[in-house]
């Protein structure tokens, strides 16, 4: 029985690094309509930033963290400028943009290996290893941190989204960007914010990825399991994408822990294709008519 | 106007390959090629290949070069990939007309290349490609490719002869890489060993290449309660299990191949990987070791990885093949690799004639203490 | 100089992508889905061929061709259930079925499970891929051009509007995915016989970007576009082959120029045929005969 329940902790936390990337992904899915494959690149940077703060500068933890965050977005919105926003300026289908952002995600994981090179580097202890232990169960304090945090600015972020003003742009942005634009909101400044707010999150997601996991160069692969943690919750909605997370985290560890670790991917897959077909548009999805 | 410019990049692009090999060809330059990861997930350890070749063939042009020859080293980045290095090893041995090629890092892309290289006669020494099928198939062996590396059965049986014979544990668990050739290689014929010598193998789980968390094939291990865990992988994955085995409370001893050692992995681990076993291709603390290690250290500002010492011993090798051949021809040099003995870094390597692997190669058992790699003994399974 | 071997290479391993990237440039220039599995398609098409050789001891040919008879049979079953879904989740789907099969192949010990299948005959030569290239070029011409491949292209362009009038989208989408999937198929088949040697690592997702990179830096709904962009692209890293650690970089930069200086493509859905070039003389003809009436 232990076991179990360690297993779900194991899922849970899992899923809640998935969660930390899914949603900055989510974010820029819900206006611009295409899946930002340039996302796992912020995160790896945002793991660099945070290391090179924190051991080259010297930055307490939580000021190398923000910073970090910050700096992630700057990249994100250079991003969009550099190569979305000619594209968005032609109204370019949305496969040139998916392109687009691999060329970028190829650009950014061999800048890091030809500038400042493939070796992995480790992040200053700031959580001791030793985890807290509740009977026979081990709860890592990197994980928990990890998952309040992710919470905390996950709960920050959905509020912003639905209870202010900004949010409301958003919000009306993602519906109907012509509509909106018409409405007098500036689409091009709502969607750098977008891509700031996802790309802050990036950072943060890349920053607790590199102290948990280390860092190097493809650490933006992982990225991959939030693009299908995202499409279990259903894309562009924030909700389903932390629910599709921590469903993947949880399905993923206990197929390892009592199916077959050697055919988990398989068995997850297997999943997600059952339950596109019974919810074609994910778990939270909203079902959308093509506009005739 | 755009079209024009692309059109531009791409022509300028193709032009820059014409003036690359529009270079000089001296008569008294010869070529050696090195392949293997300059990027990709590899990348650290192809990096550390390309940088220890360099560096071995400077020194030996300063010091009068190659039966008075200078040597030039020809890099070629492969990401890993068989078709690339396919790719890489074609304008070698046509483009570049290099002698012999050094490298590549791992079976996957030493495999494909063999057919190219008997076509072209230009013989090859593998740093890390452990597959027995990268020199022997069917019984017949390959007759250009060598390597310098002892091959999975080997690395795996010591492991588990180890294990079972000097250590005395009755009860091994298994985590691997179900991605990486090298892993499953380990894992077979660790396991193989291990059962035919009366142990157990009481788990064996699988991760994928790229993941980062290990505890839920953990958690299973955990509750099959094993003396051992066989980690058959590279350091990073070493560093991310043996942690995440530690916080789950896993006191079992750890033991690992060739992927482990790395100066990062002490780094990485921290007290994680204490008391490990590692199979190991030499003793880090030995006198004769350390001359490159210093060597390396000063000149790149950072340690070398394993493969830095066997891509130093296969040039060794392919100068002494070259010396005794007296010749730069492919099939001479050939000839005179196979039976060759020299003293290496890794110690004394006597390549065979009919498997063109380094023979009697002792394996150098390493016990992690105190964060440091103490060797052990060296070690033969019976 | 550039040496004739090495060309030789090149030049059949292009002529080898070809096959999967028309299959794919079917499937998104023409009908308009987006897959990142292709490599999954050839990873199967390329294990059929080399059990039908190794094991069975069908001659090449035909092994070839069962190779891409399963990979379209595979996308016949995948299709069935996911192509009722839209863009990205099709993608993602796609992508989710690409890696699946790399890991089945990785743990079937059968075929070498990771550590591959090496050994297979060496029977891909330049000539049978020019061959079997021009065979398929003519083949998917004729299908675009007939009444199945006008209304792929509506599929595309109108997906509502085409099943109001009474097109068929779902049965055209699948059409369009199965003969990708057999050009898939038949690619990864030669691949194995010219590597000699298969293993899953080969087809990992990198290889199903780039198949898609090469189709929309050719053009969507170009052949011709296809075929050019293929020869560009996989000699592309060749010739960044001097730029050592900074190659990928450089690629990265070349692919997002692409798209922001031209994101049509090369050849933007126009085709090079006998027919333009004619046109293209005799619009210069007329012009010089303007010119000579002045």
């Amino acid at each position: 029985m232990s076991g179990f329940i360690q297993q779900i902790i194991n899922g849970l936390s899992i899923g809640s690094v998935y969660a930390l990337m899914a949603v900055g992904y989510s974010l820029v899915y819900s206006i611009m309509n295409f899946s930002n494959f340039a996302h796992g690149g912020i995160i790896m940077f945002g793991a660099y930033f945070g290391f090179f703060f924190m051991t080259l500068y010297k930055f307490p933890f939580s000021v190398a963290f923000i910073a970090s965050g910050i700096c992630a977005a700057l990249m994100a919105i250079l991003v969009e400028r550099v190569a979305y926003k000619p594209l968005r300026d032609r109204r370019a289908p949305f496969l040139y943009f998916i392109i687009s952002a691999m060329g970028v995600s190829i650009f950014l994981e061999n800048i890091i290996i030809a500038t400042i090179g493939p070796t992995f580097r480790t992040y200053p202890e700031v959580f001791s290893a030793q985890p807290i232990k509740i009977g026979n169960l081990a709860i890592g304090r990197i994980d928990l941190t990890m998952f309040i945090i992710s919470a905390v600015f996950l709960v920050l972020l959905i509020y912003l989204i639905d209870h202010t003003k900004i949010g409301k742009a958003i919000q009306a942005t993602s519906f109907n960007m012509k509509a909106s634009a018409l409405m007098g909101i500036n689409t091009d400044f709502i969607i750098l914010l977008v891509f700031g707010l996802g790309g802050f999150l990036a950072g943060l997601a890349g920053v607790l990825f590199g102290m948990k996991y280390t860092v190097y160069p493809q650490i933006g692969n992982i990225t991959l399991k939030s693009f299908i943690a995202a499409v279990f919750g259903g894309l562009g909605s924030l909700q389903g994408a932390v629910i599709g997370s921590v469903l993947l985290g949880i399905i993923e560890t206990i197929t390892s822990g009592y199916i077959s670790s050697q055919y988990r991917d398989l068995i997850a897959f297997v999943l997600l294709i059952f339950i596109l077909v019974v919810r074609p548009m994910g778990l939270m999805g909203k079902v959308t008519e093509d506009k005739a | 106007m755009k079209k024009f410019l692309s059109l531009l990049v791409v022509f300028a692009l193709v032009i820059s390959l014409f003036s690359g090999c529009a270079k000089k060809e001296a008569g008294d330059v010869i070529k050696v090629g090195w392949i293997g990861p300059l990027s990709g997930d590899q990348a650290v350890w192809g990096q550390c290949e390309s940088n220890a070749v360099k560096m071995f063939f400077e020194e030996l042009n300063n010091n009068g070069g190659l039966l008075g020859k200078k040597v030039e080293v020809v890099a070629y980045d492969t990401r890993g990939d068989g078709t690339e290095a396919v790719n890489a090893v074609r304008r070698l041995t046509s483009q570049d007309k290099v002698i012999a090629i050094i490298g590549p890092n791992s079976s996957g892309q030493a495999i494909p290349i063999s057919s190219i290289l008997e076509e072209m006669k230009v013989p090859d020494i593998a740093t890390v490609a452990t597959n027995p099928k990268v020199t022997v198939v069917d019984g017949k062996v390959k007759p250009f490719n060598f390597r310098i590396c002892f091959i999975d059965p080997y690395q795996g049986a010591v492991a588990a002869g180890y294990a079972i014979d000097v250590l005395g544990f009755k009860k091994a668990a298994i985590l691997y890489d179900i991605g990486d050739d090298y892993s499953q290689g380990l894992t077979q014929y660790f396991e193989e060993t291990f059962t035919k010598k009366g142990g157990q193998v009481v788990a064996k789980e699988g991760f994928k290449t790229g993941d980062v968390d290990f505890r839920p094939q953990l958690t299973k291990i955990k509750a099959a309660n094993p003396d051992i865990i066989f980690m058959p992988y590279y350091y990073k994955e070493v560093a991310l299990s043996a942690k995440q085995a530690r916080e789950l409370g896993i006191t079992a001893t750890l033991m690992g191949g060739d992927g482990w050692p790395s100066e990062q992995l002490m780094t990485m681990a921290g007290d994680a990987v204490e008391g490990s076993y590692i199979i190991n291709h030499l003793d880090f603390d030995d006198p004769e070791v350390q001359p490159f290690r210093n060597k390396y250290k000063q000149k790149f500002g950072k340690d070398s990885e394993i493969n830095g010492y066997l891509a130093t011993d296969a040039c060794t090798l392919l100068v002494e093949a070259i010396k005794k051949a007296n010749s730069f021809e492919g099939e001479k040099i050939k000839e005179a690799l196979e039976g060759i003995e020299i003293k290496g870094i890794t110690g004394n390597i006597k390549i065979g004639k009919d498997t063109h692997n380094p023979e009697n190669k002792e394996a150098a058992i390493i016990k992690i203490e105190n964060g440091k790699y103490k060797f052990v003994e060296k070690y033969a399974v019976k | 100089m550039l040496s004739w071997y090495y060309l030789k290479g090149i030049i059949m391993l292009a002529g080898i992508y070809l096959l999967p990237v028309l299959g794919l440039s079917l499937l998104t220039g023409f009908t308009g889905l987006f897959s990142f599995g292709h490599a999954g398609f050839m990873a199967i098409g390329g294990y059929t061929t080399a059990f039908m050789m190794m094991k069975l001891e069908v001659p090449f040919i035909p092994a070839i061709l069962m190779g891409g008879l399963f990979a379209a049979f595979f996308s016949f079953i995948i299709g069935k259930l996911t192509l009722k879904l839209k863009g990205d989740y099709f993608c993602i789907a796609t992508l989710g079925f690409g890696e699946a099969i790399r890991l089945l192949l990785d743990n079937i010990q059968y075929f070498g499970g990771a550590r591959g299948w090496p050994g297979l005959p060496l029977k891909t030569t330049l000539i049978t891929v020019i061959i079997i290239d021009i065979i398929a070029v003519i083949l998917l011409r004729n299908i675009i051009r007939s009444r199945h491949g006008r209304n792929m292209i509506a599929v595309r362009e109108e997906e509502l509007a085409s099943s109001i009038i009474g097109i068929d989208t779902f049965k055209y989408k699948m059409i369009s995915l199965v003969i990708s999937a057999f050009y898939a198929g038949v690619g990864g088949g030669l691949l194995g016989t010219y590597l000699g040697f298969l293993q899953p690592k080969i087809f990992s997702l990198t290889r199903s970007t780039e198949l898609t990179i090469i189709v929309i830096f050719g053009g969507l709904g170009s052949l011709t576009g296809s075929v050019v962009g293929t020869i560009l692209l996989i000699a592309l890293p060749e010739i960044l082959r001097s730029f050592a650690n900074w190659r990928l970089v450089v690629y990265g930069v070349i692919v997002v120029f692409i798209m922001i200086a031209r994101p049509e493509g090369l050849m933007g859905g126009k085709e090079l045929s006998f027919d333009v070039l004619r046109n293209l003389f005799r619009k210069r003809v007329k012009e010089a005969k303007a010119e000579g009436g002045k």
